[in-house]
């Protein structure tokens, strides 16, 4: 047997260990060159791929981020898997193997791994970069085709980059072994754990911390966000750690003297081996906690804003195309014709066409101020035509009586902006001069919001009547909209509009929600390929350090199966005890990650005073999706590990 | 009134193409209740076999078994493992007690899977801790009581839900010969106070002297059987000198102990 060999057996024996390291291993190789294929692809260097701009610097940040993370992933389960391998070193001390040759073997060890995961995840990559290039270009401006490529520099870069990281990373860990003498080394699989102490204040200060940060995070507004901040953080990071450390004891020993609990059948040896699983973990717990909070509070706002910023879009636009005309017929921004023949002949089904007639407030202020020259104008509507166009588009209707008036406003988010006191107003209408009474305002606009019509005065049937026979012509407006199925993808039809529309009037018409949809959409969609990769990174890792922990502590936990096996616990109850263990250790740091996540999320609602939990709602639903996805599988092989464990040990 | 017994049972490794061994050969064996049996052999000659069979943890090649009426070997995988915990009561050499639970859970861990009354448990196990004498230790956790503690808390996790045969294999083998006396002193009590039937099977001639009556089998047969008189001393004596006729290797054991 030659040294190599023995390195290699190593690797195979604990081959069920090693696996989820090299799987997240591989997966970051394979990520870090799918981003260097792309960024160093002989047509994006030329510049020939001119989207290629836009994506560019988000993937080299990607770049670093995935070396830092891989390096810190690794240190940590190297020095791990050296913890769990104490025994075995000290064995081959005994049989008079030198520090040095252990050194060797442990870097033959890992120079072997880092080829697999290296050879792996490039091999993978460039099978799977033509799809990644697929899509990306179709994601791309002007859905460019980027022809498949495996630039040199990539490989190499890639291959020469984790294989450094890895040798550096041993070299770090290979000092720590070796040290201690002999008889330690064999007796430190064999220490028995201690039972888990409680300090009653530590759990106390754990819940109140948690609770302190949550409720902060709760009263956040925008003037105290800076200062809050930090505090929420740091209270919620502490609370989490003395949760795990200290809560999950103290929740757990409660549990245990609730004896009708307790006493249930598998309930007390799940719950009294899980004292010592939560306590003996508590740091990964902690670390993976606050990493699915970061991931999911990270993907949570940016999938929020944007969608935020698209319904934003919807709501600032009521129309695919929309302008304000002064006087009837006169038509100086546009013909409508026009408008139905460019959208008809480009195949476009118009689904709506609104013309609203209405006059022009100018001037308006409070009836008793002094100044006359208010710059507030208004388009005067009836109240019956604007109850029917707000109930078209989903919005409050009004009721204004007798002089009275409601103003309003053009957008959601002005909705407690008020740019004129309720009260007795005056407004000029021509030559005249207009008294009403403004009972309420609110926000909303049931025609595209420009120019004279950025905001709308809705007055009684009657009185609009009336102010309607005494204006005169040049105060009449009429507001346009269209609306046409399929309004997402219609950029063309909108430009050529938009050539027709007279440049001296071109205040007086809203054409930019599809353009800017669709940019709009463009981006998240850029935003979210790019970054998908990066999460799926983080929780894979993420997913593979519980699993590398709970196979680290399979050996204890066969013996003990084996021993509750042969008193007569049968196979389906091992199965309900193994289920309930590790679905807790899986699933406790992704709900409670949620939830911290949930408040940030919160936090930001409130901020930017909307209801955006249900578009979170959608990030975090993937997220426990995935990760139930993968504690069935792991589950599956830790059952079937301890199973055949069981056997062989009977045997 | 019979517990336990067999038939012709007979176990048989390797048949397949190659040599076959004959690990146990034809054991006719019938114990009834109350009583204290010992099994001895030289290593080698079939004993773990036995009891694996009889802990049904492993099916016979032949023969047939009946523990309390039933024959496990004919029940579904589910049913002999609550065969096991019901009529069974198991005490080990390495104590199979779990470290994540205190002493008095260990004990009562065979009532709680079968989801009895948390009063029921008490009482039960008030009665046993006593009879056993670990009341002091109930609330301690395994490395904190001695060797002949944990011994004498895996006895009354073996018997504290009244099974019908309490199989115990080397059961002193990993303690000093003090703790070795303490905890074949409780069992004896137990057998005698509860008329528990116990089984135990060993190398161990002290340990043996226990018994009221000791089998000895060699090479998968039963070779011969003594019976107790009233001195204890005097049957140690008759042990030795049936281990001497028996012959084989012995010499992993004190025999200094006596």
């Amino acid at each position: 047997m030659t040294f190599r060999s023995l390195a290699l057996s190593n690797v195979r024996g604990n081959w069920r260990a090693y696996s989820a390291f090299i799987l997240s291993s591989v997966f970051s190789v394979l990520i870090f060159y799918l981003y260097a294929a792309f960024l160093l692809h002989p047509d994006v260097q030329s510049g020939e791929i001119k989207g290629a701009l836009q994506v560019k610097q988000g993937m080299l940040a990607c770049e670093f981020l995935i070396i830092i993370f891989s390096f810190f992933f690794v240190l940590y389960s190297n020095s791990a898997f050296m913890k769990t391998r104490k025994k075995e070193f000290g064995l081959f001390t005994l049989f008079g193997m030198t520090r040095g040759q252990i050194r060797k073997m442990v870097l033959y060890e890992s120079a072997f791994i880092a080829a697999v995961s290296i050879a792996a995840g490039i091999g993978l990559g460039m099978l799977f970069s033509k799809l990644f290039f697929l899509a990306l270009g179709a994601l791309l401006d002007g859905g460019e085709t980027i022809r498949f490529a495996a630039p040199p520099a990539a490989l190499w870069m890639t291959a020469a980059g984790f294989f450094a990281l890895f040798m550096i990373i041993t070299l770090l860990t290979l000092f720590r072994v070796g040290r201690s003498e002999i008889v330690e080394l064999l007796r430190e699989a064999r220490k028995p754990k201690p039972e888990p102490s409680l300090s009653v204040w530590a759990a106390v200060v754990g819940f109140l911390t948690l609770g302190g940060g949550y409720a902060l995070a709760m009263t956040m507004n925008a003037r105290s966000f800076l200062l809050l901040t930090l505090p929420v953080v740091g209270l919620t990071v502490v609370g989490t750690y003395f949760l795990y450390a200290q809560g999950s004891v103290a929740i757990l020993r409660l549990l245990m003297r609730r004896k009708r609990f307790y006493y249930d059948r598998t309930n007390m040896l799940s719950v009294s081996q899980l004292v010592y699983k939560m306590k003996d973990n508590a740091r990964l717990l902690f670390v993976i906690t606050v990493m699915s909070a970061v991931v999911l509070s990270a993907s949570g706002t940016v999938y929020v804003l944007q969608q935020l910023q698209k319904s934003q879009i919807l709501d600032h636009a009521p129309f695919a195309i929309g302008f304000v005309e002064r006087g009837e017929g006169a038509h100086q921004v546009i013909d409508p014709a026009e408008v139905t023949r460019i959208a008809r002949d480009d195949g476009l089904h118009i689904t709506r066409e609104q013309k609203l007639s209405g006059l022009l407030g100018e001037r308006i202020a409070k009836d008793d101020a002094a100044a006359i020259n208010s710059p507030l104008e208004a388009m005067i509507v009836s109240e019956s035509d604007y109850n029917r166009e707000a109930k078209l588009l989903g919005r409050k209707t009004a009721a204004p009586a007798g002089d009275e008036a409601v103003l309003i406003l053009p957008y959601q988010e002005m909705e407690s902006y008020r740019p004129i006191q309720n009260g007795a107003i005056r407004l000029a209408l021509g030559t005249d001069t207009v008294k009403l009474q403004l009972t309420d305002q609110y926000a909303g606009a049931v025609t595209s919001p420009v120019s004279f019509a950025t905001y709308v005065l809705v007055v009684d049937d009657a009185s609009f009547a009336q102010l309607s026979a005494s204006a005169p012509s040049g105060s009449r407006l009429v507001s346009y909209g269209y609306e046409w199925s399929n309004w997402e993808h219609s950029e063309d039809t909108v430009s050529k509009i938009e050539k027709e529309i007279d440049p001296a009037f071109k205040s007086q018409a809203q054409t930019y929600r599809v353009p800017s949809y669709v940019s709009t959409n463009q981006s998240i969609s850029l935003t979210l390929f790019i970054g998908l990769f990066i999460s799926l990174l983080f929780f894979i890792a993420m997913g593979s350090l519980i699993y590398f922990k709970l196979f680290t502590e399979l050996q204890d936990d066969q013996a003990q199966f084996k021993a509750l096996s042969r008193i007569g616990m049968t196979a389906a109850e091992i199965r309900r005890i193994v289920v309930t263990q590790v679905g807790l250790v899986f699933l406790i740091p992704c709900v409670v990650g949620s939830v911290h996540a949930l408040f940030a999320i919160q936090a930001l609602g409130n901020l930017l005073g909307s209801p955006i939990l249900k578009y979170a709602a959608v990030v975090f639903g993937i997220y426990l999706a995935m990760q139930a996805a993968y504690f069935a599988v792991t589950c599956a092989t830790y059952l079937r590990s301890i199973r055949s464990g069981g056997r062989t040990a009977t045997e | 009134m019979q517990v336990l017994k067999t038939q012709g049972l007979s176990k048989v490794y390797g048949a397949k193409g190659g040599v076959a061994y004959h690990a146990l050969d034809q054991i006719d064996l019938s114990v009834d209740k109350g009583e204290f049996v010992g099994i001895m052999g030289p290593s080698g000659s079939g004993k773990t076999t036995l009891l694996n069979l009889l802990a049904t943890i492993d099916k016979p090649t032949s023969g047939t078994l009946e523990i309390g009426g039933t024959n496990p070997v004919s029940l579904s995988e589910r049913d002999i493992a609550l065969f096991r915990r019901r009529e069974l009561g198991f005490v080990f050499q390495d104590f199979n007690l779990l470290d994540t639970l205190p002493i008095k859970e260990n004990i009562i861990l065979p009532l709680v899977l079968e989801g009895a009354k948390p009063a029921v448990i008490e009482q039960k196990l008030r009665s046993i801790a006593e009879l056993l004498g670990i009341q002091g230790i109930l609330g301690k956790r395994t490395y904190e009581v001695s060797g002949g503690q944990k011994q004498r808390a895996a006895i009354a996790r073996a018997i504290i839900h009244e099974p019908s045969l309490l199989l115990a294999d080397e059961l002193t083998g990993n303690l000093d010969s003090k703790s070795a006396k303490d905890v074949m002193n409780a069992l004896q009590d137990l057998n005698e106070r509860l008329s528990a039937t116990v089984l135990l099977v060993t190398h161990d001639p002290f340990s043996a002297s226990y018994c009221k009556r000791v089998l000895f089998i060699k090479d998968g047969k039963l070779f011969s059987e003594i019976r107790r008189g009233v001195n204890r001393q005097a049957f140690f004596q008759q042990i030795l000198d049936a281990l001497s006729v028996l012959g084989g290797n012995f010499d992993d054991i004190p025999f200094a102990r006596a």
